[in-house]
């Protein structure tokens, strides 16, 4: 009787236990490793766009094209008449902005790849943060400086910060230390409905 | 606690149910509330009833799915099976850290900021009252209807059907394209078609009708006008289920003219609304709820309007009067007799007296034996005739849009004799365009279409199949003309039986021009392009007057031609006509320089003499009612209106018999009993709902539902009560007096929110001891003598809390502090703020069998407490919604966190936190955390809520919750926050009475006030201190923030039911618990 048992718990039991840790191993590292939270990502875009060359080189306003970061939620991606704006001009023989002329012209969106997101119950609110004098630069990275990256041209902007809700948190609960630039910072709100509704 | 301790408490519970059930005996009627009850089962104690009120959910709400009437894998259930292998196996292949794809704008429109609002000004087409509209939009997709403050008479406000019509414009089952003899076809053919048509059937003498609504619109007055001129043999045809013909046809003969004159309710001391409901849904209900409530306002005055309420049926309007009396419809004239009789025949109050011709008539009629005959109170009706004759000049009498032709004209002489024209604006007044046919006209064109001298008929977007009463045999002789076409948005009884069913625009994508009234044209702009292949209703006709295909423009050039040509150069204006068009649309309202005619000012006497007198009869009287959930049907499709409780009964998706307690027992019939009504040859079953109120022998029952074709949400529900209109009704065609009514003998099971989330406010329940009302409410007399009345007991109460407070970050809320008011003095019931907190805050349907089961998700109820006796209660309106209080009792209990405190005062929910124990529903003392027991988009009419385009109606600042998680009123905070971005964007600091959440916005009567507490300068602040603010269930100490106004009745005896009623309440469950611990 009692061999049975130990037999029992030798073949079935213990792989058992050993395969649920192993899994819960392997999960818990899948979900958690830094790339999870995307930091690095820098997908290949519709058209190789360089913040460098634009907002770094030749020091355009990011909100110049980024309309609505100091007005509403969304930093807004701008619209194809605003690289137009210049563009049915400027470079019109390069091949690049030839794909730019062609969306415009068939009055087609531009399919850019998103790289910065928060999850959908994440209300973020780009103007509240730019009014309170955060630059861009602070979550999104120095952006002017990106160009593209070795090998691939379609590569441009990437993530260079975690956008999860403790990179959130450590800024609205540090924010003196974090901006000492800004001495009438208050502290961020921490409560769950500032974000989320 | 061990096992022992556990058997003792079971015993104890048991021993309880049995006292409740022993109690139920004594029937007595201070049972629930300190003589407040929802309903009979709570009235006579029923020991269910009882339970409900101790236990969390209802037994409906545990109910196990019956699993073995389902199919193992059901056709959606199989679908997202596949659906979800599908994207496992993609999710495989791709990606991982691919977050989708951006599409901005090719160009984008220079007003749009993504993530910012526009508005625009339209006009509501909705019913005749053609309110004014302010539509919110984001990113182009129109997302919630407000009133427009620019206009005149609604003034920013608009009735629930209004706010919920948002979503018949993106239902899924709006027709989409244009079809001949159920196959499609484009518009060029239509056109082309249709013309040939009508150019035959006009040479050939052959009549075309047009059949529509009200026309209130001036340009499709003329195009009318000229398309009868292209087609010589057409003939316009309109009809309105609910139209005020009786009263402007009194008015036409008493005055000699059709105009009727606005009534300045704001100036009325004294109100007699006989069988009118004003407050409720008679016409104009939204401006005389603003004005009725002027003077009802504790802030700025004390002098409250008076307002008697007679009438057969419940409504909104006797429920909320100070006296009312019940009084079966057809006694009503006799009753406008006996008062002419007392005013000017003993007290000779007007010139009137004096002809004998006049006096007359009513000096039989005794008010005295009146009383005696009908049971009415005799020291309301010496109190009424002593309020009229001293408020001359003041005071009004109110007839109801059902009363008939005679009983309105005998009013127009009681307003004539109490000096009530001084109320009557001289600055503006009702206009008719075009009157409605008569029965006359309806009745030569069924015999014209039976007889075939019809060639074609235009439904121009009316449903008469469905509409017309069964005496005109409408769908028979319509079947006789050659070609049936009928103009639609939706499905209906006519589209089935035409041979073009030609899909049109919803409101929202409409040009046109309205005009109610003298001074003012509303107008009306599309908010959004047009979803679908259709066209303006106007637009086609116009086609097919020119022959040629309508585009988007055409209805919109022939408008501005009109303005431009005939309206623009008759005012006279300095400016542009481009500028002038340009501010038109901005301001949705164009004022001119009008008054109204002087024609026939004075009373014919001859109109009343020789006016015939209703006879009041022994049979059953049967009263045909409008509502606020589907109109006359035309709102069928609207799932929201269809859920939304009716403000009385609180019974949703359905229509039933209301019946009083005394013919109910007559009559041998319970409430989902059904009976057979019949009047004459018109015959109809229904299911009873036995109605506290109701004058006996009167039956109540609301028109517009029984569509057997309408769509998913409103095909079957409820029974159609058309077919009890008469053709030539000797009333009028909503009021009947001869009705016959039987037992059917069959059940129908009625769904009511009435007993849900009841509050359990049981003193043998609870430790502390009550010693305050849910509803308080005092006497105007009462509140002059002693301001304090509603405290004067504070100070001896022990108040401690029911549970610890949670250690806040921000304890005594310094800074900012959010709070709501709610004046009960102003409340009317009318559920505007339901439809416009459900729109707001993307709240879904659930169906009737999930209501049944206590699931409705509506985060803001209005609970209904009635008083008095079932004969005669009058009723308390509390619109109940999260209390956000201080200490919350849900936050102690979430294993999660999920429901957590804000700094400032918000009790909020994280709904990816919640993992849906509902342990905060069960603490909840106010009942009012929803739980998504499914994911109800999914799960009602076949996911017709998840149908595209139903996606685009979605509030984006507020999460779509799924199945799994609590839900509750949140105060807005997404418009809270809206307010803190601009603050900080304009470097200032947050204003509190800035943020307007959707329930204030809507409510008509300027009930609810939201703002910050902690400013006192501010409106809410001084609500909140006001003398007469109390917090619901103040005694458990959980800090409520939302304050409520005791109501004041401004009756001259003290209430039935006040607080010193209470007091002795309390002292009888203190001798109750002794009883009970012996």
């Amino acid at each position: 009787m009692k061999k049975f048992l130990l037999d029992y718990g030798i073949k079935v039991r213990l792989p058992i236990i050993l395969f649920v840790a192993a899994a819960s191993f392997a999960l818990t590292y899948y979900i958690t490793y830094a790339e999870r939270t995307g930091i690095g990502y820098q997908p290949e875009q519709p058209i190789a766009y360089s913040h460098k060359l634009h907002a770094g080189d030749m020091g355009i306003d990011c909100q110049y094209c980024h309309v609505g970061v100091e007005k509403s939620r969304v930093a807004s991606v701008p619209s194809v008449n605003v690289c137009m704006g210049c563009h049915s001009v400027a470079r019109k023989d390069q091949p690049e902005i030839q794909k730019l002329t062609k969306y415009y012209n068939e009055n087609k969106p531009i399919p850019w790849k998103r790289i910065h997101r928060v999850p959908d119950f994440v209300y973020f609110n780009h103007s509240v943060h730019v009014n309170k004098g955060i630059v861009c630069q602070d979550c999104h990275g120095q952006v002017q400086a990106m160009d593209t990256v070795i090998n691939n041209k379609y590569k441009t902007t990437g993530q260079v910060n975690s956008f999860t809700m403790g990179a959130c948190l450590d800024c609205h609960r540090n924010s003196h230390e974090k901006f000492p630039n800004l001495p009438n910072l208050n502290k961020g709100p921490e409560n769950c409905s500032a974000c989320h509704r | 606690m061990d096992k022992k301790d556990r058997m003792d408490k079971k015993d104890r519970m048991d021993k309880k149910d049995l006292k409740s059930i022993n109690k139920s005996e004594t029937n007595d009627l201070n049972s629930g509330e300190a003589g407040y009850w929802r309903s009979f089962k709570e009235l006579y104690n029923d020991p269910a009833f009882k339970k409900t009120l101790k236990n969390e959910f209802s037994p409906e709400a545990l109910q196990k799915p019956d699993t073995k009437n389902m199919s193992a894998v059901t056709r959606r259930r199989f679908l997202a099976l596949m659906g979800a292998s599908a994207a496992f196996a993609a999710a495989g292949c791709s990606n991982y850290q691919d977050k989708g794809v951006i599409y901005p704008y090719n160009q984008k429109p220079e007003e749009v900021i993504l993530g910012l609002p526009n508005y625009y000004a339209s006009t509501c087409s909705g019913c005749t009252s053609a309110c004014g509209i302010l539509v919110k939009t984001r990113e182009g997709r129109p997302i919630k209807i407000n009133g427009n403050p620019d206009q005149p008479v609604n003034k920013g406000k608009i009735c629930s059907k209004g706010q919920a019509s948002i979503m018949n414009l993106y239902s899924p089952e709006r027709l989409k394209e244009p079809m001949m003899n159920k196959a499609q076809l484009n518009w060029g053919d239509v056109t082309k078609n249709v013309n040939a048509v009508l150019t035959s059937a006009a040479s050939s003498g052959k009549e075309i009708a047009i059949v529509t609504h009200s026309i209130l619109s001036p340009t499709l007055k003329k195009l009318l006008d000229e398309f009868k001129l292209t087609f010589a043999t057409a003939k316009v045809y309109s009809y309105e289920v609910f139209n005020n013909s009786t009263r402007v046809n009194a008015w036409q003969k008493t005055y000699g003219k059709r105009s009727m004159p606005v009534i300045q309710l704001d100036k009325a001391k004294i109100i007699l609304a006989l069988e009118s409901d004003f407050l409720g849904n008679d016409h104009n209900m939204i401006e005389y709820t603003r004005m009725f409530v002027q003077n009802r306002d504790v802030m700025t005055n004390n002098e409250f309007n008076r307002l008697y309420a007679v009438e057969g049926a419940v409504t909104n309007t006797g429920m909320n009067a100070d006296y009312r009396l019940r009084l079966r419809t057809d006694a009503i004239e006799e009753l406008v007799m006996c008062l002419l009789n007392e005013l000017a025949g003993k007290k000779k109050l007007s010139s009137f007296a004096m002809d004998s011709r006049v006096t007359s008539v009513f000096s039989s009629n005794d008010l005295k034996q009146f009383a005696v005959k009908y049971k009415l109170d005799e020291n309301v009706l010496n109190n009424l005739v002593d309020d009229l004759a001293k408020n001359q000049g003041s005071s009004i009498v109110m007839g109801g849009d059902k009363l008939s032709e005679s009983t309105h004209i005998a009013i127009n002489l009681l307003n004539e004799v109490i000096g009530a024209a001084k109320l009557y604006s001289i600055e503006t007044e009702n206009t008719e365009l075009v009157p409605l046919s008569t029965p006359q006209d309806m009745d030569n064109l069924v015999s014209d279409m039976s007889t075939g001298k019809v060639g074609a008929v235009i439904h121009f977007d009316t449903n008469p199949v469905y509409n017309l009463s069964p005496e005109y045999k409408y769908e028979e002789s319509v079947k006789k003309v050659p070609v049936i076409i009928t103009l639609a948005e939706q499905v209906s009884e006519t589209t089935e039986i035409s041979n073009y069913v030609l899909p049109i625009h919803s409101q929202l994508e409409c040009w046109n021009d309205f005009k109610t009234r003298t001074g003012f044209y509303s107008m009306q702009q599309p908010i959004i392009a047009p979803l679908y292949n259709t066209r303006q209703k106007e637009a086609i006709l116009l086609s097919w007057k020119d022959n040629k295909e309508a585009t988007e423009t055409t209805y919109k050039d022939y408008l501005i031609a009109n303005w431009e040509k005939v309206i623009y150069p008759a005012m006279g204006s300095a400016v542009s006509f481009k500028k002038f068009w340009n501010s038109a649309l901005h301001d949705g309202v164009v004022y001119v320089n009008e008054k109204p005619e002087a024609a026939g000012s004075s009373y014919s006497i001859e109109a009343f003499v020789s006016a015939p007198k209703i006879k009041a009869s022994n049979d059953f009287t049967v009263l045909l009612q409008n509502n606020n959930n589907v109109g006359d049907g035309r709102f069928a499709f609207n799932g929201w209106l269809q859920e939304l409780p009716n403000p009385i009964t609180k019974i949703v998706w359905d229509n039933y018999a209301s019946l009083s307690v005394q013919s109910a027992s007559e009559l041998g019939v319970q409430s989902n009993d059904t009976i057979d009504i019949t009047i004459g040859s018109r015959k109809q079953t229904f299911p009873v709902f036995i109605q506290p109120g109701m004058a006996d022998k009167t039956i109540e029952i609301s028109l517009g539902y029984g569509r057997t074709v309408a769509g998913v949400i409103g095909t079957g529900i409820g029974v159609n009560a058309n077919v009890l209109i008469a053709k030539n009704p000797s009333l009028s065609d909503r009021f009947y007096n001869n009705a016959h009514v039987s037992q059917a003998g069959g059940k129908y099971e009625l769904v009511s929110t009435q007993e849900h989330h009841p509050i359990d406010s049981d003193p043998l329940l609870k430790d502390i001891q009550f010693r305050r009302g849910i509803i308080r409410q005092g006497t105007v007399d009462e509140y002059k003598k002693n301001p304090k009345f509603l405290r004067d007991d504070e100070g001896d109460i022990d108040l401690q809390p029911i549970n610890t407070p949670p250690p806040y970050r921000n304890p005594g809320f310094s800074g900012f502090k959010w709070g709501m008011a709610i004046d009960l003095n102003k409340c009317t019931g009318c559920e505007a703020c339901i439809i416009s907190c459900n729109v707001e805050n993307n709240i879904p349907i659930v169906g009737k069998d999930q209501v049944y089961a206590n699931r409705e998700m509506m985060w803001l109820r209005i609970d209904r407490y009635y008083y008095g006796t079932p004969d005669a209660p009058s009723a308390n309106f509390q619109p109940m919604l999260c209390q956000h209080c201080d200490y919350a009792p849900c936050e102690n209990v979430c294993p999660v966190a999920a429901t957590t405190h804000s700094d400032d005062g918000i009790n909020g929910m994280a709904y990816n936190r919640c993992v849906g124990t509902r342990y905060c529903a069960n603490n909840c003392p106010y009942k009012v955390r929803r739980f998504n027991y499914f994911d109800y988009r999914d799960r009602v009419a076949d996911g017709v809520q998840y149908a595209e385009p139903m996606d685009l109606m979605a509030n984006p600042e507020v999460t779509v919750r799924s199945r799994g998680v609590m839900e509750k009123c949140t105060f807005c905070v997404q418009r809270i926050m809206k307010e803190r971005q601009d603050a900080i964007a304009e470097h200032r600091d947050v204003i509190g009475a800035n943020v307007k959440t959707a329930c204030q916005e809507a409510c008509p009567a300027y009930a609810i006030e939201f703002g910050n507490v902690n400013d006192k300068e501010s409106n809410i602040a001084k609500y909140r201190e006001h003398l007469l603010g109390y917090g619901a269930l103040e005694e458990l100490k959980v800090l409520p923030n939302v304050t409520y106004m005791a109501k004041l009745r401004n009756i001259y005896e003290p209430l039935p039911y006040g607080n010193k009623e209470h007091e002795k309440n309390n002292n009888n469950t203190e001798e109750n618990k002794k009883n009970e611990e012996h």
